[in-house]
């Protein structure tokens, strides 16, 4: 079937909104009478909290309400251990401690500077190993270790000391990663607003995830779950971030708006944004690998820790991902794989675009170079030699190939390498390098696979709701949340495709978790691959509705009507037709029928062995290949990056242009990740808190980039659509130090890839 | 924080309010230093009234006379980066000014800001001190000029006190032949501030030997200054390789001197170095 809305660049169906300056954000949204909240945070990154002097702040004109810990009507532990405000003990610079509403925020911050804090001081528990290592010393004092409760993951594949043994090579190695910032442009909002029609709350702001923040104020507020409403307002970029940090907001500002009865709103600054929200895990990645002399791996070993800060509701998740995908998209007989979150007195880890691939992918993407030096043989021979083929088992013992699941490494690895050129441009640079003494140029391979959607992190269920209103206009309701990535765009052409009528009918509104079912987290690429499926659900329920009434109008059967480009239709009749809209006139007015669907999209669950890790873990894959060329200045440590181009499986586009965007976005972050992004943190003191000090790339940093798009037939999603948002930060961070190794003949195994690091081969620290 | 901001529309009433309000005045020209003080509440309690003069003409132009440039205090560093007499007589000037910040905080950034704040890092004083540039200061009854080298107190802070305004920075004509050079060392290639600069001017005889050779690195010593016994390496010399090498050890050594050992050292001494063999190479067009 040709397509007709699908597989089009059509324009955003939010552009005019977000164009035009009409689309509202969280900072935008005011409600009359409001408040405006502000937290007090600890000056320690962990400490005792022995007095909490309120008394100035309260007697400020314009202080209306003070909030601590003593004041949660519920529960003060969130998911994941989050407590609204610190109790007895601050364990990060970020925990809340009091909270003020006042009149204004000019009064809010005076007021919280007016907030008298007495601490005794402990010492904080910052490095990872130790963390782990010193059981004395504990995070949390009614656990046995600093161990993140459920954050233990395991892959155990054949028999890993005969895997060894059969080795010819061996190489063991260590690689870190940092904090990194989702540094989206909007910081986080929130409003919290008493339930104006009967008893709850109505939460508004820049929420990723709705239902968790629902479910989490709940309990908070001691109200029932449909107590609590949320809608999320136009999000300016999240990235796994708007999560835990607007979940503390929604619940401190639910907590002053029921005590006043007036609406109250808290905007973060950027600074107490970079110390609240969540990060990317820091990663300390030991890995071994054996390889006979041809190339074949044969074994890989790896434990890996994974730094949570205080509290934690990701590495239970993410470290599941990661050690699935620990190994790479190679085929390896001989996998042993640990993966541990650890507690720390520092900021947090929790979501970031990619969701343990960024720093698995760098860990693993260097080892296989690393390999191939030490065997002497090509970076992109070695791929090609151990990649999964089909026919191959996957580290969970998952069989991959054609009858299955495509897996299109190899094909994409070489038309990749094809593209750029890879065998004359490594012989080229090395003649430069010869006689270049100071400027170096260099090329880097990286590859991957990703599984998409959830996978046995939990059940991929989604929902969606289309309804058609009399005037044949549309209105699609998803249960998961646009943040920018387009998924409303995909959503309404999925609708369009499936319903066969134009896109110009559909119309959105925000996720409203009073209106529609719990649909899950906007998360994991799962948006089009799980999202996508309900509305074809909800699609074909209305089509199967309106075709059986065209059938009657137009005296044939329900089998032979066509609905197509806003025209319905006997098959092999054409003349026997409807229009669209007059249809939906006769089912409104003429026979009652309801034009408003839910579709439900429900995969089950992946089926996985807790002991073993094996199994299948996701029901499908997307792929990767990225060739990075990067010019170095030796002197001065000065890596300019010149070309990426980067070939990915992400199935059929639903919006090719769309797809794109999110390509390069992912691109250049994934740059960022590689060259210069990092937090800094002293003695568990923040550093940097904004982005003159935090730094991304500029649009000068931006290399000249060739995205390549592949479609190997695959009909698991929707259309033959799969996941992209992930995808595209995974390959820049390891191909970048391949072709640093390559330029400068050293091995950088910690990112970023600095200035200090690429002169001195380290990172200088203040 | 509240203010009272004030606008006049002259020289003469700037320096009457800056008098008369004298300690709890701050004057704001691009803002581009001073929004970020604002936001970080590091502006002195004792502030009442900001006197915006990002509007005066009196302090936006940029003259020649026989022998000198005067560029007017509130020039914008586009302003500067793009005039025609600058690129003349002082291209290392343009190339300074136009490596600072983004077009956005070009077109509000301006040279009085720029040197006030005394960033060790700030773009345009390596470049002004190589030109020998002075900094006319006026009050409500006195006009004083003094040489920029002579400006710094320490790492942003400067010779100016509350009652003055900068009205313009000048210098003399360098002779048609110098040539000169500017070079920037940033994290990433925008938007950043001066992991290390440098600024070169030259003059060399027509033997080669050099007349005139000023050479001030930025970001490396608590207040930028040029560096005089580097220069004598060079000077009345015809330049060689050797003489450069020297010369480029000399300002690292000098700079380890100056600011000691710090957590920066071990990635500056050697960069530093680099970076002055490197500029010196070019200026001097050794082969
Ligand atoms: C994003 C960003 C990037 C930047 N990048 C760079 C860079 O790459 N290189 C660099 O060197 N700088 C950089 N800066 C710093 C800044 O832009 C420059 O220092 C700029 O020249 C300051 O000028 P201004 O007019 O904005 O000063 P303002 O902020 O208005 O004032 C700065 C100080 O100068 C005083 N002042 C201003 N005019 C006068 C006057 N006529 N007389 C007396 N006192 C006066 C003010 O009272 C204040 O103390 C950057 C700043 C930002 C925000």
């Amino acid at each position: 079937m040709k397509a007709d809305v699908i597989n089009k660049s059509s324009n955003r169906v939010d552009g005019y909104e977000k164009v035009t300056g009409k689309a509202k954000f969280g900072a935008d949204i005011n409600f009359g009478n409001q408040l405006y909240a502000k937290t007090v945070y600890s000056e320690y990154p962990r400490a005792k909290i022995k007095k909490i002097k309120l008394n100035k702040a309260k007697k400020l004109d314009g202080v209306v309400e003070i909030i601590t810990a003593e004041d949660v009507p519920g529960t003060n532990e969130m998911f994941g251990r989050f407590p609204v405000l610190a109790a007895e003990e601050v364990k990060y610079v970020g925990d809340g401690i009091a909270v003020v509403a006042a009149e204004s925020q000019e009064i809010a911050k005076k007021a919280v500077k007016l907030i008298v804090v007495e601490y005794e001081e402990i010492e904080p528990i910052l490095d990872m190993k130790k963390a782990v290592k010193d059981t004395k010393e504990l995070v949390h004092s009614d656990k046995e270790d600093n161990i993140i409760e459920h954050s233990h993951h395991l892959m155990r594949k054949g028999d890993i000391e005969k895997g060894f043994k059969g080795a010819d090579v061996i190489l063991e190695r260590t690689y870190y990663t940092p904090f990194v910032d989702q540094a989206y442009i909007e910081p986080e909002v929130v409003i919290s607003i008493p339930d104006p029609y009967r008893k709850g709350i109505e939460i508004h702001g820049s929420i990723q995830n709705p239902y968790s923040v629902q479910e989490n104020i709940a309990k908070v507020m001691d109200h029932k779950i449909s107590e609590v409403k949320v809608i999320h307002s136009t999000i300016g970029g999240s990235f796994g971030g708007k999560d835990e940090s607007v979940m503390m907001m929604a619940a401190r500002t639910s907590i002053l708006a029921e005590r006043t009865k007036r609406p109250v709103k808290m905007v973060l600054t950027r600074e107490e944004s970079m110390t609240e929200s969540c990060k990317r895990h820091p990663y300390e990645m030991n890995y071994k690998i054996g390889a006979k002399k041809d190339g074949t791996i044969v074994a890989i070993q790896d434990e890996v820790y994974t730094q949570g800060g205080p509290y934690n509701n990701k590495a239970m998740f993410a470290n599941w991902r990661g050690s699935v995908h620990a190994t790479g998209p190679y085929q390896v007989d001989n996998v042993k794989t640990d993966y541990y979150g650890v507690y720390t007195n520092t900021i947090y880890g929790g979501a970031y675009r990619g969701f343990s691939a960024p720093q698995t992918v760098f860990g693993i993407e260097s080892l296989i170079d690393e390999l191939a030096e030490e065997l002497n043989m090509s970076p992109k021979e070695i791929r090609l030699k151990n990649c999964l083929k089909p026919g191959d088992t996957f580290a969970t013992g998952q069989k991959m190939g054609k009858d299955n699941i495509p897996i299109p490494l190899k094909e994409i690895i070489k038309e990749v390498c094809e593209k750029a050129d890879y065998e004359k441009k490594v012989k080229k640079f090395k003649e430069y390098n010869k006689k270049h003494s100071e400027i170096k140029k260099g090329i880097g391979i990286s590859c991957t696979l990703r599984g998409a959607g959830l996978g046995g992190e939990g059940i991929d269920t989604a929902g969606a709701t289309i309804t058609i209103d009399k005037d044949g206009s549309i209105t699609l309701i998803s249960d998961l949340t646009e943040m920018g990535q387009g998924m409303r765009t995909a959503h309404a052409q999925i609708a369009a495709e499936t319903l066969g009528v134009s896109l110009e009918r559909l119309s959105f509104i925000n996720t409203d978790t009073s209106i529609i079912m719990d649909g899950g987290p906007t998360v994991a690429s799962r948006g089009t691959l799980a999202g996508g499926q309900a509305v074809i659900a909800a699609g074909k329920k209305l089509k199967d509705r309106l075709k059986k009434v065209a059938a009657e109008k137009l005296n044939c059967d329900k089998e032979v009507i066509i609905i197509k480009n806003d025209q319905v239709y006997e098959y092999d009749n054409v003349n026997n037709m409807i229009d669209f809209d007059e249809l939906i006139g006769v089912c409104i007015a003429e026979k009652g029928i309801s034009l408003s669907a839910q579709g439900w999209y429900n995969p089950g669950p992946e089926e996985l062995s807790e002991e073993t890790g094996q199994g299948n873990a996701y029901p499908t894959y997307v792929y990767g290949c990225a060739v990075t060329e990067i010019i170095v200045d030796t002197k001065t440590g000065e890596v300019g990056v010149e070309k990426i181009i980067a070939g990915y499986d992400i199935g059929t586009p639903i919006n090719p242009q769309q797809v794109k965007g999110q390509l390069y976005g992912g691109i250049l972050q994934g740059l960022g990740y590689g060259l210069m992004e990092e937090f800094e943190q002293k003695e568990g003191y923040l550093k940097t808190d904004n982005f003159d000090d935090y730094l991304i790339p500029s649009i000068k940093d931006i290399p000249d980039i060739n995205v390549i798009l592949f479609d190997f037939e695959d009909d698991f999603g929707p259309y033959g659509a799969k996941s992209v948002g992930e995808l595209g930060i995974e390959l820049v961070a390891p191909s970048l130090v391949n072709a640093f190794k390559n330029a400068t003949n050293n091995r950088i195994r910690e990112i970023p890839l600095n200035l200090e690091r690429a002169s001195l081969g380290k990172n200088l620290s203040k | 924080m509240d203010f009272d901001f004030l606008q006049p529309t002259d020289l003469d009433e700037v320096c009457k309010l800056l008098n008369e309000y004298k300690g709890k005045v701050k004057i704001i020209s691009g803002g581009t230093d001073f929004m970020i003080d604002l936001h970080k509440d590091e502006l002195s309690p004792e502030i009442e009234y900001i006197i915006d003069v990002s509007n005066l003409r009196d302090l936006n132009y940029i003259k020649e006379d026989d022998n000198k440039i005067i560029i007017g205090a509130g020039t914008t560093h586009n302003e500067i980066a793009n005039n025609p007499i600058v690129n003349k007589w002082a291209p290392v000037l343009a190339k300074a000014t136009n490596s600072i910040g983004s077009p956005q905080i070009r077109n509000r950034g301006t040279l009085a800001g720029n040197i006030v704040t005394a960033s060790p890092a700030a773009d345009s004083v390596p470049a002004l001190l190589v030109l020998n540039g002075k900094v006319k200061i006026k009050t409500s009854s006195t006009t004083k000029e003094i040489p920029l080298e002579d400006f710094f107190i320490k790492p942003y802070q400067s010779k100016i006190n509350q009652d003055e305004l900068i009205v313009e920075i000048s210098f003399k004509k360098p002779p048609m032949e110098c040539k000169s050079g500017f070079k920037k060392l940033t994290r990433r290639k925008a938007v950043d501030k001066a992991r290390l600069n440098i600024a070169v001017l030259a003059l060399q005889n027509n033997i080669d030997e050099i007349e005139i050779l000023r050479i001030a690195p930025g970001s490396i010593t608590p207040t930028p200054e040029r560096f005089e016994k580097t220069e004598n390496i060079l000077l009345n010399k015809r330049p060689t390789k050797e003489l450069i090498k020297k010369a480029a050890e000399q300002v690292s050594s000098t700079m380890i001197e100056k600011s000691g050992y710090r957590w920066s050292t071990e990635y500056k001494k050697p960069v530093i170095k680099t970076m002055t063999r490197r500029i010196l190479t070019r200026v001097l067009e050794v082969e």
